[in-house]
């Protein structure tokens, strides 16, 4: 069927409480307002107050209580409103959530839903990019869809999984229709080859998927062949699909909206340069954002990474020769 | 009455002055904001009668809240023309922008939330230009020493305890400022705030505590938000706090200067709960009609801060039809003066809008990096 | 007078369309600034749009119930005031789609590499490699690359011109010799075997009487063969009766990989150097497949016409020491990542002691060097023993 990214996480949601009467939504504005994104609409009317309800506005309280709620034998699903409101919950995240099974011995199913990302015009900290923070926090599995159908069946997978997961959704990409298969799995952990090609890996993922695929059109035009991987998970790092890619290209690009520095593209770059050191013939680039907070709206698309950056990390990886 | 203050070495000549309030004991609380009020939270006529402000003042409260109302209202139709990218409207809640801006000095620092633009106007801050920051052309372009005015802190409650601190600070430095940080119901479930209203106590910082209790946070009503009273919070924390009508502006103008002068003289923090209504939508992405009733909309329309105050003034004769009108249309002129201004407003320059105020002390990396960034600038 | 046209703006943070409810203007009609034009629905909200022109309304884009994308015109104003005088586009609320009107972008830089540390030789890892696996010596390489960096082409282009052995360089007294190719494959793997793994020797003679009659016998049905087949064939049977010595260290995880074939590496002088090809499955061969094979394996790596796949997946070596000259045996080196390598010496007359007598019988060296993570003396010592049993009472 056809739906816009809002619209399959909305159905793997539903369908997720459809299947486990232990899956609970919570969050702010997820109840009748269905969500500042419009992503829980019509839940809560479905399933009623006691399994996707509104919380008091405190972040810490609702991962905090998420962690309650599992012990006591739900899978929690809780949101968090945007990428730039989850610090005050970090410490619940990455003291408790990620390692309370190392503690305890105990899982916590718990899947934390956060819309992330800029190009929307937005206000500060509407458009940040945090990943690697929680990447670098070992316990977590840190999961971003790219496409509708990928929205569904990884929400799907995460929420199934018994260890927590922050599941990143690329709001740039919420309103972009695409065709979804609800049958079809799509399992955490692995990437995917978006676009087949022979003379650079570009490796993206999230809301810059799309940019690498425009890239390697424009790219195609002038005979450079691109090859785009989506990553999907960031944790765990699918190594194998960017090895067989390199062994193939032997030249790589890391493209994100986060900043360059310490972004998730230093440990792409930095695995691609230890496992494929003899295969390559050019250093790994990253192309990413400036390495400042994120700008005011009007100077997003200049701080973003577009094509063009894209483009001239390529052309650079080729200029080796 | 309840018992709210720990007792004060202050007022033991010869003791010294400890920045840590020493609990001995707890002893009844000297409130001067609540003696000017009925239990019901509306300003007595005697208060009333005390505020020392004469006709033309009262009248510039009025004219203030009718010219922010109109403002609003234009970066309101702004943004439906794609003008600006979000707006978060204040209707309803003017009577406690107006009346809290007015009632401090101009040098006690407000620390407001993102809703606050009414206030920002008040201390004389260019509303065009601060529309900037709902524009993407900047993160807020005021200099907060200038108008002691923070910038917007969008995440919420996060200014609270930034508030706090900087009331601290006055204390050490033996000023008599007071610091006013304002925010909303729904921020009275963050950390942060109840962790910045434990230190007010413990440090007795000259800071007012203004919640502006408009019962919705986005589409979360006030009854989900607090099993509690916000006002009585404060007895939990060691001072004072009073619920009082919001929309009532000379209320809002008595409780902010008592609190605030009772903050000066060093008797510790206070928490006023202005009870208002968010008339509006929470921002203009948002649809108040998928969570609340109309009805309850047109309820509070009754209790609206500027027709109340307006009908006040006519029957104590300081207001007329002729001087309504002239008001009214001043704040037009000023609401067309901000559009025009607002769209002539250049872009400012992208290498100094995106890295210009990131360090005081740039790194050397740092510069090369704006370097290259401006090297790659090219007009189309 | 000029005709102004509206086009829909993201009202709510990254939209992409709206649909129009309702028009609340006709074309034709006078509107001012701010009066109410349209009611539409976005995904997040019913919002009214008002007029940001004065002016009479000359088009209206689109139909009530129809999407609009976000930029797409929405309704066209014949406006009083000057064109020119209209803000510079619309900013913001261009959602994810559409770009705003952007007058500046960044213009991507003309790439070059970036002259690096002043190293003599530039030349990415996998160009490096390339240049040790066709012996071309890249300080001898002219990059054509930017920068002066060597790249995939120039080696190519080298290894068809070049010498095979480089020109040793003189300096002063002393003479350097560039190690490239093969003498730098061999010397990091001969640095690795004593660098990672700890190992011991043992040394036996044995009694070849009967190996030299069984040779003496084979070359009388005119099958000629070396000692090496017998060799080989012996090795073989003693491995399977020690499984331990034909296997490998796994670093990573700290255990012992015991292999299930027993792949006999035969270490290979050739001109260029010491070649290890290796003889497959060696303990389901006769003797006679072993002769053959092992023979077309040395010929092949002197030829230099082995495949990579006559040279990989070892997990023993057997060597000689000592074939010729007065040299009788040594210490061999483990072939990393094996656990054994077997060195045998020249088949000669020796005097023995045979029933308490000094006679002088056919008799070899053999030395054995091994893993001491793996194996330790005494298993060491059962194995050479097995090993010399088998050579000693050779039956085929």
């Amino acid at each position: 069927m056809e739906a816009t990214m809002a619209k399959a996480i909305n159905l793997a949601l539903r369908d997720s409480l459809a299947a486990d009467s232990n899956a609970l939504i919570f969050g702010e504005d997820v109840g009748a307002l269905g969500g500042v994104f419009r992503i829980t609409d019509g839940l809560q009317k479905e399933f009623g107050d006691e399994r996707v309800f509104d919380t008091p506005l405190a972040e810490s309280a609702i991962i905090g209580v998420a962690i309650g709620l599992a012990l006591r034998g739900f899978r929690p699903i809780p949101e968090i409103q945007f990428d730039g409101f989850i610090y005050p919950a970090f410490e619940q995240i990455v003291s408790h959530v990620a390692k309370y099974r190392n503690r305890s011995g105990i899982s916590l199913p718990i899947t934390i839903r956060v819309p992330f990302g800029g190009a929307i015009g937005a206000v500060e900290h509407h458009s940040e990019s945090p990943e690697a923070y929680f990447a670098h926090t070992a316990g977590l599995k840190v999961v971003t869809p790219a496409t509708p159908s990928d929205a569904y069946g990884l929400l799907r997978a995460s929420i199934a999984d018994d260890d927590p997961v922050v599941f990143f959704e690329p709001k740039a990409r919420y309103y972009v229709k695409d065709t979804i298969d609800q049958a079809a799995t799509v399992p955490l952990g692995k990437a995917c080859v978006r676009q087949e090609g022979t003379a650079v890996t570009v490796i993206a993922y999230g809301p810059t998927v799309q940019t690498a695929i425009q890239a390697a059109r424009e790219a195609s035009k002038a005979d450079t062949s691109l090859e785009v991987i989506d990553l999907r998970s960031l944790s765990p790092l699918d190594m194998d699909t960017i090895m067989a890619s390199v062994n193939k290209t032997h030249r790589a690009v890391v493209v994100h909206e986060a900043p360059v520095f310490c972004g998730f593209g230093a440990e792409v770059a930095a695995r691609v340069s230890h496992d494929a050191f003899d295969l390559l013939e050019a250093p790994v680039q990253r192309v990413g954002g400036l390495n400042v907070p994120y700008p005011p709206s009007r100077f997003e698309k200049l701080y973003l990474p577009d094509v063009d950056r894209i483009l001239e990390a390529v052309d650079h990886v080729l200029a080796y020769g | 009455m309840r018992d709210y203050l720990p007792r004060c070495p202050l007022r033991y000549p010869g003791i010294r002055l400890s920045l840590v309030a020493d609990v001995v004991e707890v002893i009844r609380a000297e409130d001067p904001v609540g003696r000017l009020f009925s239990p019901d939270g509306t300003l007595s006529e005697a208060a009333r009668g005390e505020l020392g402000l004469d006709a033309a003042a009262l009248r510039d409260l009025y004219r203030k809240m009718v010219v922010i109302r109109r403002a609003d209202q234009e970066a309101l139709n702004l943004q439906r023309q794609g003008e600006l990218g979000l707006w978060g409207q204040f209707l309803g809640q003017e009577a406690v922008h107006v009346g809290a801006t007015l009632a401090l000095r101009p040098t006690d620092w407000i620390f407001p939330s993102y809703r606050e633009f009414g206030m920002a106007m008040c201390r004389g801050i260019d509303p065009a230009e601060m529309l900037t920051l709902f524009r993407g052309l900047s993160h807020g372009p005021w200099d907060p020493r200038r108008y002691a005015f923070a910038p917007l802190a969008i995440p919420v409650a996060t200014q609270v305890p930034h508030a706090v601190g900087f009331a601290m600070g006055c204390r050490l430095k033996k000023t008599d400022e007071a610091a006013l940080v304002t925010f909303g119901d729904g921020a009275t479930s963050e950390g942060d705030w109840h962790e910045a209203m434990n230190f007010a106590g413990v440090f007795r910082a000259p800071v007012v505590f203004l919640c502006q209790n408009n019962f919705w946070a986005i589409s979360v009503p006030l009854s989900k938000q607090t099993a509690g009273s916000i006002a009585e919070r404060a007895a939990g924390y060691g001072f004072p706090g009073l619920r009082i009508d919001g929309n009532d502006i000379l209320a809002v103008y008595a409780a902010t200067r008592a609190a605030a002068d009772r903050a000066r003289r060093g008797e510790g923090p206070y928490l006023i709960e202005a009870v208002t209504y968010r008339m509006g939508a929470h921002t203009s992405s948002d649809d108040p009609t998928r969570y609340r009733l109309d009805a309850d909309v047109q309820a509070w329309s009754a209790k609206d801060p500027i027709t109340r105050y307006k009908a006040w003034l006519m029957g104590a004769g300081i207001l007329d039809e002729g001087s309504d009108r002239a008001i009214t249309e001043e704040a037009e002129g000023i609401g067309r003066e901000i559009r025009e201004k607002l769209l002539r407003l250049p872009v400012p320059e992208p290498g100094e809008a995106i890295y210009g105020r990131v360090y005081g002390n740039p790194p050397e990396p740092f510069l090369r990096e704006r370097e290259e960034f401006e090297a790659s600038l090219e007009q189309d | 007078m000029a005709d102004q046209t509206f086009r829909l703006p993201d009202l709510g943070e990254g939209l992409t369309e709206a649909q129009l409810m309702s028009w609340r203007v006709e074309e034709g009609a006078h509107v001012e600034v701010n009066a109410p034009l349209c009611d539409v629905e976005t995904a997040k909200a019913v919002v009214v749009i008002p007029s940001p022109f004065t002016g009479v309304v000359k088009k209206l884009h689109a139909k009530p119930g129809e999407s609009v994308e976000v930029g797409a015109p929405l309704v066209t104003i014949e406006s009083a005031a000057d064109a020119s005088e209209k803000s510079p586009g619309t900013l913001v609320g261009y959602g994810p789609g559409a770009g705003p009107e952007m007058t500046i972008r960044r213009r991507p830089r003309t790439s070059a590499p970036a002259d690096g540390p002043g190293g003599e030789v530039r030349a990415a890892p996998f160009v490096r490699q390339l240049a040790r696996e066709r012996g071309v010596d890249l300080a001898s390489v002219t990059g054509s690359g930017p920068g002066g960096r060597i790249t995939r082409a120039d080696i190519e282009a080298a290894a068809r011109t070049a010498p095979t052995a480089p020109a040793p360089a003189t300096t002063g007294g002393e003479r350097r010799i560039s190690v490239v190719g093969l003498r730098k494959a061999i010397a990091r793997q001969m640095v690795r075997s004593v660098s990672t793994i700890p190992q011991f020797t043992e040394f036996a003679i044995f009694d070849a009487t009967t190996l030299t009659d069984a040779r003496a016998k084979a070359k009388a049905t005119g099958a000629a063969m070396t000692p090496l087949p017998f060799f080989i064939r012996a090795l073989a049977s003693a491995v399977r009766a020690y499984p331990l010595l034909n296997s490998s260290w796994d670093e990573a995880k700290d255990e012992i990989v015991v292999k299930a074939a027993v792949n006999i590496g035969l270490a290979v002088n050739t001109e260029k150097g010491l070649l290890v090809p290796v003889l497959r499955e060696a303990d389901r061969l006769d003797l006679a497949e072993i002769a053959a094979q092992s023979a077309r394996l040395i010929e092949g790596a002197r030829a230099g016409t082995l495949t990579p796949a006559d040279m990989t997946g070892g997990t023993i070596t057997l060597t000689n020491v000592g074939a010729s000259g007065p040299v009788e045996t040594g210490t061999p080196i483990i072939n990393p990542p094996e656990c054994c390598v077997v060195g045998f010496g020249a088949i000669k007359l020796r005097p023995m002691v045979l029933d308490g007598q000094v006679v002088a019988r056919q008799g070899a060296w053999i030395s054995i060097s091994v893993d001491h993570r793996i194996v330790d003396g005494a298993m060491a010592t059962e194995f050479l023993t097995a090993l010399v049993d088998r050579l000693e009472r050779f039956d085929g």
